[in-house]
């Protein structure tokens, strides 16, 4: 907003003169980026493993209570077998709308 | 030519590396210009700082309010970019020396890096606010906005810095179109 001869001066002065060479810069920002989303999808993956990881584990640990619940479900009437079936479709769909930020880096 | 927004929402919405690049390379030249002058002419740095600024932007890019201007944002970013610079460098000599008094760096310079030595002479928030108004062209508010200071703080460090470059060119009984001419003869 130059209006007197000193912002005026000023202005021509601090005007910004050369434009820097981009594309060298351009692609140390981009090499930074692919990093970052590399670290990022590693970070993800090695979570996602020990809780699998975790999972199994106790999945074997209580293998027997396990086997007596799929029994104890495909014993349900077909009612509560398709209230069951829908709540761990919800189940899924609320990981996926928790996860969706993580998963689409998988895109 | 395709928006900001319709970029920040490309790479928002589906990851995409190029809108990103483009956003990149349109405002790359900006933000490195602005904070080679904060750096008062230490290029490594600034384009250290620069190359932090864009990344931080990557990450950061949600947040982004699509309402405000995507340049002003990104200097926000580098500004506080710089200032967390300097913060951790305290101890070590990483600024620009200000020039003496005595020297004229108009005898041996071309215009910008005239430009980013006479920065030396001034605060950092002088130079922030100067650059912001006469380099980038923001008003007073949006320099507000890019560095947190209020509106008057804002007015009193460009006022104080202007006197500090005028007093600086009264001494040197110098005006850039004068200097301009003298440096083609």
């Amino acid at each position: 907003m130059p209006e007197s001869p000193l912002d005026q001066e000023l202005g021509q002065l601090l005007a910004y003169h050369h434009e820097p060479e981009s594309s060298d810069f351009v692609a140390n920002v981009m090499h930074d980026v692919q990093r970052e989303r590399l670290l990022r999808r590693v970070i993800l993956w090695a979570f996602g493993l020990v809780g699998a990881a975790f999972g199994l584990f106790g999945a074997v640990m209580l293998s027997d209570s396990i086997t007596r619940l799929f029994s104890f479900s495909f014993s349900l009437p077909p009612m509560e077998t398709m209230q069951v079936a829908l709540a761990v479709v919800a189940a899924a769909a609320l990981y996926t709308w928790f996860m969706n930020d993580d998963l689409s880096l998988s895109s | 030519m395709v928006s900001d927004s319709e970029l920040v929402v490309r790479v928002t919405g589906s990851n995409d590396q190029v809108a990103f690049q483009q956003l990149v390379e349109r405002h790359q030249a900006a933000i490195r210009g602005f904070l080679r002058r904060l750096a008062a002419g230490d290029t490594g740095t600034a384009d250290d700082l620069a190359q932090d600024t864009f990344l931080m932007a990557y990450r950061k890019l949600h947040t982004f309010k699509s309402s405000g201007s995507l340049l002003s944002w990104l200097h926000t970013i580098a500004y506080r970019q710089f200032l967390q610079h300097i913060r951790k460098h305290a101890r070590q000599q990483v600024m620009a020396e200000p020039p003496e008094q005595s020297h004229d760096p108009r005898q041996s310079m071309d215009s910008e890096i005239l430009a980013e030595r006479l920065m030396g002479f001034v605060s950092t928030e002088e130079r922030a606010c100067l650059t912001l108004a006469y380099s980038a062209g923001m008003s007073h508010p949006e320099i507000g906005q890019v560095t947190g200071f209020p509106l008057g703080t804002v007015k009193s460090h460009i006022q104080r810095g202007k006197q500090k470059l005028q007093r600086w060119l009264k001494d040197h009984d110098h005006s850039i179109s004068k200097d301009k001419e003298a440096h083609r003869a």
